[in-house]
């Protein structure tokens, strides 16, 4: 009964979900619109991951994750059509661009101190704000969509005929994502972000440098979503200004205040369930009922808020909590 | 010239009722420190409920609010009961996180019901312009500007002098010390809600009278009555009036001027500014 020891049973469904992950391809490999799905599943599981160091763990409420997953996608894309640079490198610069626009809106936000509903308020208002200015910006954006070349397909310039390449690419952006998180969650960054997220002043009294541990958290969170953005520009094959989306970015903080905030896969689970269960429905019914997803996310988090405000993640944990207490009671017995 | 003073005097017109807007708002965040994140789509909520109002049974669009503001004080009072006063205690994420479900609720459900496509009444009665000289003002942005002001002295008269009123600010300045005076602070809550949503029809009602409604404008006066809270600062009416105008002209020179495209960009911008630069506002007091 080896295999069954406490910490195993977390490490057997890690690798079990991982494998199976990687299946999914082969299973709905003849259907390309599947894949496209179960991509855009991963896309909210990656972005709802990293939103998690900044609004899980750091307790800052971020509505501004579409802002950085379209600076990403816009850097990657426009070096690609005007400069022909690899995405490849791209992707890097765009995660690079989206950390430089949040290190330059970061800087004066936590040194002014502006934060819980303000700092709410301000993200949202950046992806508005970029949505527009890309819109009026015609060198780079404008109103027009731009398309990426090599339609054909090239291995060098990130653009494949399948979705099957992007799915494994949102897949490793997903365990760098998690990897990230828990790595900052069990460092001391990570204990200085939970400090702060319950009491931000009384953190400041223990001696923690709230603004620049809150910064690291924003620069990990915008450069990952950053770089997300450019396999996104790939991945659709275009950029467009509305690649800053409103309703969107309030569903990543959906995602992770329903799936629990700080823990590492909650976001993940609200993720793969919400999403999924969307796209699901999108594919079997058809696109006429777009305000109902929006309608059953919104019904979804108010309950998860009234009932279950720490996520639903905590299901997941009491589980194993009772599996593990199951498993001693089992040993004294023996 | 003539086009800077023509658009100057149309945000002025504007700025009323934004100002109007946010006094709501701004009743909500003074008295119970939440920041009511539905208040946008609360307004675009009124909005609907007055095109209904006027095409069901044919009730003009500055009338209906006879209608839609008790729907919306009941409203909002439900609301609070329903969803505020049961996250009040908690983390600030989770009373921010329960508005937004609200919001993101508001901006579906009206999607679903009304579809994306634009709606508007027909002609109200007060309807035509009046010439200032080469300057020409619709009669109906000068009847709503003309109401909304009213409407605010109104509140203001309301707060300064009657019992409810007294109570709503005893207990946005101490609202333990005002629990002690006999106050029920959880009655003074949702009446504040329920006054901050209904206001929202009235200013629904007047916007319907020269503006179409859409499902996507909620977010657009949520960002333009935070803005013009951040301006004015917690305290002052007359401060909240000069804000909203400030914001009103500085939409309508951006729309003259600049680009059309550039209003939003521009409240947007006034709202970082501020809170980088004055996070009390102009006119705060606390």
């Amino acid at each position: 009964m080896n295999v069954f020891k406490k910490t195993n049973i977390g490490k057997l469904l890690i690798i079990f979900l991982i494998i199976f992950a990687l299946f999914i391809p082969f299973i709905l490999g003849s259907n390309q619109y599947q894949v496209l799905l179960a991509t855009t599943v991963l896309l909210y599981g990656v972005m709802a991951t990293s939103w998690n160091i900044i609004g899980g763990l750091a307790g800052q409420l971020d509505f501004a994750a579409f802002a950085y997953l379209g600076l990403g996608a816009y850097t990657s894309g426009t070096l690609l059509i005007r400069f022909n640079l690899t995405p490849w490198i791209g992707m890097i610069l765009g995660g690079v661009i989206a950390a430089g626009f949040a290190l330059l809106i970061g800087i004066p936000l936590f040194r002014f101190r502006i934060k819980e509903v303000w700092y709410a308020l301000t993200t949202s208002a950046l992806v508005e704000i970029l949505k527009v200015s890309f819109n009026m910006w015609e060198e780079v954006g404008g109103p027009v969509e731009r398309c990426l070349p090599y339609f054909s397909g090239s291995l060098l310039h990130m653009r494949f005929t399948s979705y099957i390449p992007y799915y494994y690419m949102m897949f490793a952006m997903l365990i760098i994502a998690l990897f990230l998180n828990q790595r900052i969650a069990s460092s001391k960054l990570g204990y200085y972000l939970k400090a702060l997220g319950e009491d931000e002043s009384a953190a400041e009294v223990l001696g923690v440098d709230t603004q620049t541990t809150k910064l690291k958290a924003l620069l990990c969170y915008s450069f990952l979503i950053g770089m997300t953005g450019g396999i996104y520009a790939n991945m659709y094959g275009y950029i467009h200004p509305s690649f800053f989306n409103g309703q969107e970015t309030t569903k990543i903080a959906i995602l992770g205040i329903v799936g629990g905030r700080g823990i590492t896969y909650g976001p993940l689970l609200a993720a793969l369930l919400l999403v999924g269960a969307q796209e699901y429905l999108r594919a079997s019914l058809g696109g006429e009922f777009s305000g109902l997803y929006l309608l059953i996310y919104a019904i979804i988090l108010i309950i998860v808020v009234l009932f279950k405000p720490r996520g639903i993640a905590t299901f997941v944990q009491d589980a194993y909590k009772k599996i593990i207490t199951g498993e001693v009671k089992n040993k004294d017995v023996v | 010239m003539d086009v800077m003073i023509q658009s100057i005097l149309n945000g002025m017109l504007m700025g009323c009722i934004y100002a109007l807007i946010a006094l709501g708002l701004s009743l909500i965040f003074g008295v119970m420190n939440v920041v009511n994140f539905a208040h946008g789509n609360f307004v675009m909520l009124s909005m609907y409920f007055t095109f209904w109002v006027g095409t069901l049974y044919k009730i003009d669009a500055v009338l209906s609010p006879l209608i839609t503001f008790p729907l919306l004080f009941l409203f909002g009072i439900l609301v609070y009961y329903g969803l505020i006063s049961r996250t009040l205690r908690e983390h600030y994420t989770i009373q921010i996180a329960v508005t937004v479900g609200l919001m993101t609720f508001l901006g579906a459900i009206t999607q679903l019901i009304w579809q994306a496509r634009p709606r508007a009444l027909a002609y109200s009665f007060v309807q035509g312009t009046i010439q200032f000289g080469s300057y020409t003002i619709a009669l109906s942005r000068l009847i709503s500007a003309i109401i909304s002001l009213i409407i605010i002295m109104v509140i203001s008269f309301f707060l300064a002098r009657t019992w409810p009123g007294r109570a709503i600010r005893a207990t946005s300045d101490d609202s333990s010390a005002a629990s002690l005076m006999g106050i029920d602070f959880q009655k003074t809550y949702a009446l504040a809600f329920g006054l901050g949503s209904g206001l929202t029809a009235i200013a629904g009602g007047l916007l319907m009278t020269f503006q179409q409604v859409d499902p996507t404008m909620g977010l657009r006066f949520g960002l333009l009555s935070f803005c013009i809270l951040a301006l004015a600062g917690l305290g002052s009416i007359a401060g909240l009036v000069i804000s909203g105008l400030i914001v009103g002209i500085s939409e309508s020179l951006a729309m003259s001027f600049w680009d059309p495209r550039a209003r939003t960009l521009v409240i947007y911008l006034i709202f970082i500014l501020v809170l980088w630069l004055r996070p009390r506002g102009l006119f705060g007091r606390k």
